[in-house]
């Protein structure tokens, strides 16, 4: 193995890639799905009751609705815009208070009160919004709860945002797109335009030729996945360490694009490919997400190994400690791989042969 | 029209599309995968807060808000211990434990404490909301009102005691991505018919640019088109209208058509048809997940062609709507579908000539 040879050829793949639309893609596409899962998704898919308000004076109810958690809370400028809110569901149910609402309330006064409710909302979300409505309108007259609430937890496991769960899905896709994608497909239109029959007659060897391609991912995988991160404040205290799992993932994912790559005889069978075994590196991903899902069912595909001690670090506040032994099978699975591709790489030099 | 031509060349695609064996089976594994998504997504939505109750004496007013309240339901079990067991197993999103006294304390106005179990992981907006209705309880109970009325007034239809499960919401997404993912297949026989050269062997016989466009988008439509159609109908998205249903799916296929004709005109290889194809890919789907998720679907969002075809799916299928509450969509899909299928025929055309 000639380190001069496999640095010019991942110059070239440098200096080629840009031409590419691909490579360009590699970079965007994951940025924008980071955007828009966070601030589409990341909302979207919150469980909170949501109201909508209309303040028509300057009520007291709304910054403590805004301040409590059971509820999320809208103010929308007029009647109409929230009547339209609600039936296209964008909030669960809307109130209009009107500008006496709190003197009417501190004097005592009977107060009707109109809360129009979006039909497809849970029935759980109404109640929700209701009793938190009346309890906080209790607190504005000046009502204590004649009760002492002692609360328990049981159990250690944790409560997970939508936001936190989504994140595995965007740093593993970040991963897998540069890592697979960019020296499978780069492998394939070599092999289509026979350019890598004109390389292995030049000095270089086809395991260089694959090794240049292979760190083309990694770099561009880790380089990503940085990004990412960054754009998810999703570092924590240990950055050294994430980096290294992006890597190792990096690894474990260019390994399965230079495998595919190299078995794939067409960038049709390529995407085919990957179209299935998407589904199998996405998997550890789709059940953390869901955490009533059985959890050890993750462990059983490779990639478990790069989102689990992510998440761990990023997001647990873990340290080495707790996530050496899933990295130590990381560790090990990549070098299956590489093992796997030498083989490849073996085989196609005795064809060549 | 030579239609013995079309024939030939649609007869021709097809071989070509079933002899590779593997993409074929890959075709088949990615139905079966989404029908089994389908089935392992839960079946029913949980609409009601479930929270466990020990009480030797419970307070009337308790049964109060739950009648009041349809989201809520307070199940009474034999011991503290039984309680804890069925808040740790999830069974409840809280238990509450009344003192035996509570009834002489609230009357003495003396506060009682309540312990109220949470399991670890259970979010801060349930803690908050089983708080307020302790509180409720105990405002109730010692018989302080509240001039407040807070009158519902329903929006829409009223899906309370009958939601969407979330696996029938996504699908008119799986129907959009089943036909979206046939635009790879289409624009990449196109492609490689151009990369290869083959258009113009096939322009020197009788055969006419026409025919050879009709050929293509016929293959297109017919492959988008019966996947669709087989997926919806393990789904049971076929069970209610099924026509109108059938319609809107070889709408949705020409529809597909056109955006592969678009996209195999501006790739110059497969592997930039597809790097075209995954934004489109994400474009047309924008519909469908804002429908899966309903609230804040914007006006700009009827834009995007995929929109009549999703929406038109998921009114008939989940709401039973008929022809008289879609057939302005279906009409809004065809004239989509003129417009693009000749766009996508005049740019393929200019690149032919």
């Amino acid at each position: 193995m000639n380190l001069r040879h496999t640095g010019i050829l991942l110059r070239k793949e440098f200096f080629q890639g840009p031409k590419n639309f691909f490579f360009v893609f590699v970079f965007v596409v994951p940025i924008v799905i980071s955007l828009v899962v966070t601030l589409v998704f990341g909302t979207l898919f919150a469980d909170q009751a949501t109201l909508g308000i209309v303040d028509e004076g300057d009520s007291q109810l709304v910054p403590m609705i805004e301040a409590h958690t059971s509820v999320a809370s809208k103010e929308y400028g007029t009647a109409s815009e929230l009547k339209e809110a609600v039936a296209e569901g964008a909030v669960d149910a809307g109130l209009i208070l009107p500008d006496d609402f709190d003197s009417s309330i501190l004097q005592g006064d009977k107060v009707e009160l109109p809360i129009y409710v979006w039909g497809q909302s849970l029935a759980k979300d109404r109640t929700i919004l209701v009793v938190t409505v009346t309890n906080l309108v209790r607190e504005l007259s000046g009502q204590e709860a004649p009760v002492k609430i002692k609360t328990v937890p049981l159990g250690d496991r944790e409560s997970i945002p939508w936001e936190d769960r989504l994140l595995p899905f965007i740093v593993l896709m970040t991963v897998t797109v540069a890592g697979v994608a960019l020296p499978g497909t780069s492998l394939l239109h070599e092999k289509e335009k026979k350019t890598v029959d004109a390389l292995v007659v030049t000095p270089a060897t086809i395991g260089e030729v694959f090794l240049a391609k292979g760190l083309l991912g990694v770099i561009i995988g880790v380089l990503m996945g940085v990004v990412i991160l960054a754009l998810n404040q999703a570092f924590g205290s240990q950055p050294g360490l994430l980096v290294l799992l992006l890597f190792l993932g990096s690894i474990m994912a260019a390994g399965i694009g230079l495998l595919v790559g190299s078995i794939a005889k067409d960038l049709t069978s390529f995407f085919a490919t990957m179209k299935i075994l998407g589904i199998l590196l996405y998997a550890p991903v789709v059940i953390y997400m869901f955490p009533e899902l059985p959890q050890w069912i993750g462990k059983v595909f490779p990639t478990y190994y790069i989102v689990e001690p992510i998440v761990e670090v990023s997001q647990r506040g873990g340290a080495w400690p707790e996530i050496a032994i899933n990295v130590f099978v990381l560790i090990g699975l990549n070098i299956i791989l590489i093992a796997l591709v030498a083989f490849t790489i073996t085989r196609k030099r005795q064809y060549a042969v | 029209m030579n239609w013995r031509s079309i024939g030939a060349i649609i007869s021709k695609d097809f071989t070509l599309f079933f002899r590779n064996r593997f993409f074929v089976v890959i075709t088949v594994l990615a139905l079966v995968m989404f029908a089994v998504i389908y089935f392992v997504m839960p079946s029913s939505v949980d609409e009601t807060l479930e929270i466990g109750l020990y009480a030797p004496v419970v307070p009337p007013a308790m049964e109060l808000i739950q009648g009041a309240e349809e989201g809520l339901e307070i199940v009474e079990v034999e011991s503290e211990e039984a309680l804890k067991k069925g808040v740790t197993e999830g069974a409840y999103v809280a238990g509450m434990v009344f003192p035996p006294d509570i009834m002489e304390k609230l009357a003495l106005n003396q506060p009682p404490e309540i312990t109220v179990y949470f399991a670890s992981d259970m979010p801060d907006e349930i803690r908050e909301v089983v708080s307020a209705i302790i509180a409720e309880m105990a405002y109730l109970e010692t018989g302080q009102t509240l001039n407040i009325a807070l009158h519902p007034k329903l929006l829409g239809r009223d899906m309370a005691g009958s939601q969407i499960p979330q696996r029938d919401r996504v699908r008119s997404l799986f129907a959009v991505f089943v036909l979206m993912t046939e635009t790879f297949g289409l624009a990449g026989l196109i492609s490689e018919e151009v990369e290869r050269r083959t258009a113009w062997a096939l322009l020197v016989t009788p055969m006419t640019v026409k025919d050879l466009f009709t050929a293509k988008a016929v293959l297109g439509t017919i492959l988008a088109f019966s996947q669709a159609l087989l997926l919806l109908v393990v789904v049971g998205g076929m069970n209610a209208q099924p026509l109108i249903i059938a319609i809107a799916l070889l709408l949705g296929a020409v529809l597909v058509t056109g955006v592969a004709f678009l996209m195999a005109s501006l790739g110059k290889d497969f592997l930039s048809v597809t790097a075209w194809g995954v934004p489109a890919l994400v474009v047309l789907s924008i519909p469908a997940v804002a429908i899966m998720i309903p609230g804040p679907v914007s006006d700009w969002i009827k834009a995007i062609p995929s929109y009549y075809l999703t929406d038109t799916i998921y009114q008939v299928s989940n709401f039973g709507a008929g022809w008289s509450d879609v057939w302005r969509n279906l009409l809004i899909l065809a004239g989509f579908n003129a417009v693009i299928i000749s766009a996508g025929i005049a740019v393929l055309r200019r690149k032919f000539q």
